[in-house]
């Protein structure tokens, strides 16, 4: 990234309905070129947070765009003239398929036949530029949404919103036009805000990604940083690293970080500021041995033993629960190794895994978050 | 029976020889309920649009007087007009009573819910997060508007026929404001009631043959273009 200043920034950013505040967004920045998804779950104020950095909904606080203060209906309305967003479903009109494409720009005054010129280029973009003469009523859905998100970016927006863009396609055309809109994305130029509560979808197109609970944003950071060092227990649960440690943070004499558990163990683990915490051990992180770790598995320097107390399956792979003095470890392996372990419920195994492996998310006031 | 038979072929010489009377007629009809028609478009596509745009205070009851007004009978609106018109009411001064202007009016105030009411509910049909696209894409308020009235414009020409359908065949109103005068005021549904009172039937069934075209057509158009809106959404 550049030096170069956001083009929006929101501050306080807050949504307040019927009485109950939806959103409470601290600070947010779109950049240039960068893709910045919102992640949470349905319900997170995801959609109405979009809605107020596009103007399409009143908010409180501050929000600035391209430098200046966007305070009133009239700004707010500049805002959109100068945005595009794309939403999950793709609302097109009554018309030809380039007509539609066409109407941001004849709504912000471009005459007709540059405004077709400009449609017909960003249809192309997509892949589609065989749909111009086509009715927009007549398409599939992947179709129609290839056209939503061209008549996005042929206004050439400085930001580009997208709401669950591929919420509503089937698996093949929403593949397809993933691929597709990691290179048009690139190409635009835009800053560009996607919604989503899908992980997989954020992974593969963010630059930042935000994390929504209950209106407020409660992590952000590049994309594999959140990712692999989710900060609260809500976002580690939404990321499927649902294996949790309860104990205690402490620094060692020799500067290591150590997780006091409560049954007696003491993990090395990542960094984090001492006191009350929930640590998160990813279950694709622990390897399940039968004897201790030989000596150039030095890495792995932590060895709990336990018992396997369930297995299950996990699509190809087999998630081998541990029960390890009062608390468990989850191990994902194949049925191969877990054959070759000659392992079984009952069976005394050990569970090792890097001490950066274990996350420890601070809990204020060590309540139970 | 042999009367109505005598009616019946004369009527027929009638409109094949273009009677003076019945031409005349027919495009006075036309005439009035033609610009009252254009002048509750005007009045009430405005209106219907701004009823599903807005929210404000006593919308509701806005709401509920235009499907009251839909259904208001004509004589009644007749009686209004008349009260306002009448040499001592509050327009007296304007001195319309009994004028084509006067049947103009009270045309107008017969089809202006007709048409704010099917406005207004083809509007509501439109899903609210098209309304949302448009204002993403930079649409005002005005914009909004246009661009919605192009989607719903099948359901706009069923309100175009409806209201013509209700003011074409509408004969109380016209009777009291217009007064029914021969050469003057008398319209097809007036000249209609005035030619069976007075026993002439070949008149009154050349002109309700001419009142039954009229609205068939406006039906028939009405009907074709229902169809051809619920192909194009199916």
């Amino acid at each position: 990234m550049t030096g170069e200043p956001p083009v929006l920034v929101a501050e306080g950013l807050r949504v307040v309905r019927d009485g109950r505040t939806v959103v409470a967004a601290d600070r947010l920045e779109l950049r240039r070129g960068e893709v910045h998804v919102l992640l949470g779950r349905n319900g997170a104020g995801k959609s109405t947070l979009l809605r107020a950095l596009d103007g399409l909904e009143p908010a409180a606080g501050r929000l600035v765009f391209e430098g200046r203060e966007v305070r009133s209906a009239a700004d707010r309305r500049a805002l959109r003239r100068r945005t595009a967003a794309v939403f999950q479903r793709p609302y097109l009109l009554d018309a030809s398929v380039v007509d539609n494409v066409a109407t941001g720009l004849r709504l912000r005054g471009v005459a007709r036949r540059e405004a077709r010129r400009r449609a017909a280029a960003a249809l192309d973009r997509l892949g589609v530029a065989h749909l111009a003469g086509r009715r927009a009523t007549r398409l599939s859905g992947g179709e129609a949404q290839r056209v939503s998100l061209a008549r996005a970016l042929a206004v050439e927006p400085a930001v580009l919103f997208l709401d669950e863009p591929l919420a509503s396609l089937d698996p093949p055309a929403r593949r397809g036009l993933l691929e597709d809109l990691r290179d048009v994305l690139g190409d635009a130029g835009a800053a560009v805000l996607w919604v989503t509560h899908d992980r997989d979808e954020a992974l593969a197109v963010a630059d930042t990604v935000s994390f929504l609970d209950g209106g407020a944003v409660s992590q952000t950071g590049p994309a594999l940083e959140v990712f692999t060092h989710p900060r609260t227990t809500a976002l580690a649960e939404f990321l499927g690293l649902d294996a949790y440690l309860e104990g205690v943070v402490e620094e060692a004499p020799d500067g290591q970080t150590l997780l006091r558990l409560p049954g007696g163990p003491v993990l090395l683990c990542g960094e984090a500021p001492p006191g009350p915490a929930v640590a998160c051990l990813p279950p694709e992180d622990v390897v399940l041995l039968a004897a201790p770790p030989p000596a150039h598995g030095a890495s792995l320097r932590n060895v709990v033993w336990g018992k396997v107390k369930a297995v299950g399956a996990v699509g190809r792979l087999l998630r081998v629960v541990v029960a390890v003095d009062g608390l468990e470890v989850s191990a994902l392996v194949t049925p191969a190794a877990y054959e070759d372990l000659g392992l079984a419920v009952g069976r005394r195994v050990a569970a090792a895994f890097k001490a950066s492996a274990v996350h420890p998310i601070p809990r204020p006031g060590g309540r139970r978050p | 029976m042999g009367e109505v038979w005598q009616g019946v072929t004369d009527a027929v010489r009638l409109l094949l020889a273009g009677d003076r009377e019945v031409v005349e007629v027919t495009l006075r009809s036309l005439w009035v309920s033609g610009l009252a028609l254009a002048l509750a478009l005007a009045l009430g596509v405005p209106l219907g649009g701004l009823l599903a745009a807005l929210e404000f205070p006593g919308r509701r009851l806005a709401v509920a007087a235009v499907n009251t007004g839909m259904a208001a009978p004509p004589v009644v609106v007749g009686l209004l007009v008349v009260l306002a018109l009448t040499r001592n009411g509050p327009l007296g001064g304007l001195r319309l009573l009994f004028t084509g202007q006067a049947m103009v009016v009270a045309q107008t105030l017969i089809a202006l819910p007709v048409v704010t009411g099917l406005v207004l509910a083809a509007l509501q049909q439109v899903d609210p997060g098209l309304r949302q696209q448009l204002a993403a894409l930079g649409a005002g308020r005005l914009q909004t508007l246009l661009l919605l009235l192009r989607e719903v414009r099948v359901a706009l020409l069923a309100a175009v026929m409806a209201a013509f359908g209700a003011v074409i065949s509408e004969v109380g109103a016209v009777m009291m404001v217009g007064g029914n005068i021969r050469g003057q005021t008398q319209v097809l549904t007036t000249a209609i009631v005035q030619e069976t009172r007075s026993g002439r039937y070949a008149a009154a069934i050349a002109l309700a043959v001419v009142l039954m075209a009229l609205a068939f057509a406006a039906n028939l158009a009405l009907t074709v273009l229902q169809q051809r809106g619920r192909r194009r959404t199916g």
